[in-house]
C-alpha cells in the first residue's frame, strides 16, 4: 500500500491553515472581476445595443409615453445574466458597468433586478435644417467634394455620410440597434431615418473607410 | 428490601449513567468530533466544532421521518434502537482499571458477538428499507465484517494464551488482573503486533475511512443508510458514534490495562483520554492519509497485512516470548 | 429547551444535497470548491450528502432539463421537512442561455418553490456561502414554525 501523505498530514496538523475564514473575514473580488451590474440611466441613449447583444436576454427596455417625452425603463435581471460584460463592451456611452460586488443572494426574484428610468425628449424640430444637411454639397459655406474635410456635421450630433469615402459595405445598417440606417448596394443610396436614430455612434465606429462622422 | 431497591438503583445507574448509555452518548459524541476536527486539521481545515455530532444528533431528532413504501416498517424502525441497545451493552462488561459494572457476568466471546450485533442490525434495517442501495451496502458491510473478524479473533486468542499461559482465557478478569499484576500487555513484545493489528480493525469495524465502503456516500449514496431519515439516522450516527468508544475502550482494555489509580473517575478521564489518543491514531490519522478502498481490497487488506500480524503475535504467544 | 436546542442545531449542522440538472458543469465546481480547505463551509457545519433523505439543503444548479425534470422534483419530494431549496448560478433560476431551447424545462420556480437563489454565472465561493447561511436561517425559521 503507497501511503504518500503521512508526512504531510503529521506537518499540517502543527501547521497554519489555510482557511479563508470568509463570513467572519470579508473578502474582496479580484481585480476586473465581472459581478452586480450598474446601470447609470443618466448616460444611456436607449440604442438597444446591449438588448441586442445580450446573450441571456437579461436586458428588457420597456418605453411609457408620458407627457416630457419617452420615459424608458431599462432592467437587467441578474438571474438571467452570465456576467460577461458584452453589453458594457458595447455600450457607447459607458453606461452600464460591471463591478466587483458578488453578494447576489435572493429569496425573491425582484431583489436581482437592476432597473433605472430615465426620461428622452422630443428631439427639437428645427423645421428646415434637418433633411438637406445628409447632402455635404448642399451645405453652404462648405467646399464641396473636398478631400480630407468633405462633410459638416450635424449639429445634434447624428451621422452624416461622406458619399465620395463611402462604399455601401452596409456595415453600418447592420451594426444600427435602432435599424435606422438604410443601405442599397445596387442604388447606392445612404439614408438614415434621423427620427429613429438615437446618436450612439456605433455606425461611425464601425465603418471601414471612415464616411460617417457624426 | 432495601438493599434490593438500592443494588437495583445502582445497576440501572451503571446501565443508564456511568459506563451505560449517558456516558457512551457524550464520550462517543466527543470521540467523533474530535476525529472530524483532527481530519480537517491534517487537511489545512479549520474543521467543524468539536460539539458538530451534537448538532448533527439533535438537528436528525427534528426532522421529518420518512417510510418508504417498500420498507418493513417494524424492522426497519427497531433496527437501529437494537444495535445502539447492544453496544451500550458492550459498554457495560469492559473493565475501566478493575471496575466493571457487571463483572464476571460475560467473557470476549459474549463481546464478540455483541460487536457483531450493531453491523447485524444495521444490515437488517438497510435491508428492509427495500432500497437497492441498502442491497450492496448489506453485501459490503456483510464483507467487511468477516474480513475484520478474523484477525480480530486471532488478536483476542494471542492475548488470551499470553495471559492464560497453558490454558487460552477469555475471561476480562483475568486480563484485567494480569495487567494490575504485570503491567500493560503491549509492553509485552511478543504482543505489540497484535496491537497494530486491532489497530487497524478499529476502523474497519467502525466504518471509518478508508474502509467505509459500505457507506459509501458518493457511490452508492450511504448504502445501508440510504433510506433513513430523521430520528432513526440520529440513532444510526450515534451508534456509530458509541461504536468509536467502544472499540477504543475495548484495546484500552486489551492492551493499555494497568494505568489508573483505583479511583473510579480518575480512570474513567484517562480511560477517555486513551480513547481520545487512540481516535486519533487509528481513526484520524488513517482518514487523513488515504482514499476509500474497493471492497475487494478491504478483503485482501484484513486478511493478508492484518490476519498476518495478528498470526505473527499467536505464534510469538505460543511459543511463549 | 428541548425544541430550543434542535432549532439551534439546526442552523449548525445544515447537510447539503446538490443535483445537477443539466447544468455546465461550473457551478458543481464552484460548490465543490466550498468544502475545500480554502472556503471549508465544514467549519459551518455543512456536510456533502449521499441522498436526498439525509439533506436538508437541496442546491439545485443546471436550466432544469425536460430529461432532468421529473428526477429533480423526486429527489427534491424525497427530502425530509424542513427543507429548503437554493437554485445555484442563473440557470435554474432563468434558464440563463439556454432559454428558450426545445430542451429546457424550467425555471425551477414553476414546479417548486425556490428560498433562496443565488445569482451568479458561476457564482464566487464566497457568494455561495453567503447563499447557504441565507438558507441555514430561513431553515431555522421552518424549524420554529412547526
Amino acid at each position: 500500500m503507497d501511503l504518500p501523505f503521512v508526512k504531510e498530514a503529521i506537518s499540517q496538523l502543527f501547521s497554519k491553515t489555510s482557511c479563508a475564514m470568509y463570513p467572519a473575514v470579508p473578502s474582496e473580488a479580484a481585480p476586473g472581476y465581472r459581478g452586480r451590474i450598474v446601470y447609470h440611466p443618466d448616460r444611456c441613449i436607449a440604442c438597444g445595443m446591449c438588448e441586442r447583444v445580450c446573450s441571456g436576454n437579461a436586458i428588457t427596455r420597456t418605453v411609457e409615453k408620458v407627457e416630457e417625452g419617452d420615459k424608458i425603463t431599462l432592467t437587467f435581471n441578474l438571474g438571467s445574466c452570465t456576467f460577461c460584460a458584452t453589453c458594457a463592451d458595447f455600450c457607447s456611452k459607458d453606461a452600464i458597468e460591471l463591478t466587483g460586488d458578488y453578494h447576489m443572494v435572493a429569496t425573491k426574484e425582484e431583489d436581482l433586478l437592476v432597473s433605472g428610468t430615465f426620461i428622452k425628449k422630443p428631439p427639437v424640430k428645427k423645421a428646415p435644417a434637418a433633411a438637406p444637411k445628409a447632402d455635404a454639397a448642399a451645405k453652404p459655406g462648405t467646399e464641396p467634394d473636398a478631400p480630407g474635410c468633405s462633410i459638416a456635421p450635424r449639429d445634434d450630433g447624428k451621422p452624416v455620410c461622406d458619399k465620395t469615402k463611402c462604399v455601401y459595405c452596409t456595415l453600418c445598417a447592420k451594426k444600427c440597434p435602432q435599424g435606422a440606417i438604410e443601405v442599397d448596394r445596387a442604388e447606392k443610396t445612404w439614408n438614415c431615418d434621423y427620427e429613429a436614430c438615437v446618436a450612439c455612434g456605433v455606425c461611425a465606429t464601425v465603418c471601414p473607410k471612415k464616411a460617417i462622422e457624426m | 428490601m432495601m438493599t434490593i431497591v438500592l443494588t437495583a438503583l445502582q445497576y440501572l445507574g451503571y446501565i443508564l449513567i456511568f459506563p451505560g448509555f449517558l456516558f457512551c452518548f457524550v464520550i462517543g459524541m466527543l470521540l467523533c468530533g474530535i476525529d472530524r476536527k483532527i481530519v480537517a486539521r491534517m487537511q489545512k481545515r479549520v474543521g467543524p466544532p468539536v460539539l458538530q455530532p451534537f448538532y448533527d444528533f439533535f438537528k436528525l431528532c427534528g426532522k421529518e421521518t420518512i417510510i418508504p413504501a417498500a420498507a418493513s416498517k417494524t424492522t426497519f424502525l427497531a433496527a437501529p434502537l437494537v444495535g445502539l441497545a447492544a453496544l451500550v451493552v458492550l459498554q457495560l462488561f469492559i473493565p475501566i482499571h478493575g471496575f466493571s459494572a457487571f463483572s464476571g457476568m460475560a467473557d470476549i466471546i459474549v463481546i464478540l458477538y455483541l460487536l457483531l450485533i450493531p453491523a447485524m442490525a444495521a444490515m437488517l434495517g438497510g435491508a428492509a428499507s427495500g432500497s437497492p442501495y441498502a442491497g450492496i451496502g448489506l453485501s459490503r458491510e456483510m464483507v467487511t465484517i468477516i474480513a475484520c473478524e478474523l484477525p480480530l479473533v486471532m488478536v483476542l486468542l494471542a492475548v488470551g494464551k499470553v495471559v492464560g499461559g497453558d490454558a487460552v482465557t477469555f475471561s476480562f478478569s483475568k486480563i484485567a488482573n494480569y495487567q494490575l499484576a504485570n503491567g500493560s500487555l503491549i509492553t509485552h513484545a511478543s504482543l505489540i503486533p497484535a496491537a497494530i493489528a486491532m489497530l487497524l480493525i478499529i476502523p474497519g469495524e467502525t466504518g471509518n475511512h478508508p474502509f467505509d465502503t459500505a457507506e459509501a456516500e458518493t457511490e452508492i449514496c450511504e448504502g445501508l443508510l440510504a433510506e433513513y431519515s430523521g430520528a432513526p439516522l440520529a440513532v444510526y450516527k450515534l451508534t456509530h458514534c458509541v461504536k468509536v468508544l467502544t472499540l477504543t475502550s475495548f484495546f484500552a482494555a486489551l492492551f493499555l490495562g494497568g494505568i489508573g489509580t483505583g479511583i473510579v473517575v480518575v480512570d474513567a478521564l484517562i480511560l477517555v483520554a486513551i480513547c481520545i489518543v487512540l481516535t486519533i491514531v487509528s481513526i484520524s490519522f488513517v482518514h487523513a492519509i488515504t482514499a476509500r478502498l474497493k471492497i475487494e481490497q478491504v478483503f485482501k487488506f484484513y486478511w493478508t497485512i492484518v490476519t498476518g500480524l495478528a498470526l505473527i503475535s499467536l505464534v510469538l504467544a505460543w511459543y511463549g516470548l | 429547551m428541548f425544541k430550543k436546542l434542535i432549532e439551534e442545531s439546526t442552523a449548525k449542522s445544515p447537510w447539503l444535497f446538490h443535483i445537477n440538472a443539466g447544468s455546465c458543469n461550473g457551478c458543481d465546481i464552484e460548490l465543490v470548491s466550498v468544502l475545500t480547505p480554502r472556503y471549508d463551509a465544514e467549519r459551518l457545519g455543512f456536510k456533502l450528502t449521499g441522498t436526498p433523505r439525509h439533506a436538508d439543503i437541496v442546491v439545485v444548479t443546471g436550466p432544469v432539463t425536460s430529461q432532468s425534470l421529473p428526477r429533480v422534483l423526486r429527489a427534491i419530494s424525497q427530502v425530509p421537512e424542513p427543507r429548503c431549496i437554493v437554485t445555484m448560478g442563473s440557470c435554474p433560476q432563468s434558464g440563463n442561455v439556454f432559454r428558450g431551447s426545445y430542451s429546457v424545462a424550467g425555471p425551477l420556480s414553476k414546479y417548486v418553490h425556490v428560498d433562496v437563489d443565488v445569482a451568479g454565472c458561476a457564482p464566487k465561493p464566497e457568494a455561495v456561502i453567503d447563499g447557504l447561511a441565507l438558507a441555514t436561517q430561513i431553515l431555522k425559521e421552518k424549524r420554529a414554525k412547526k
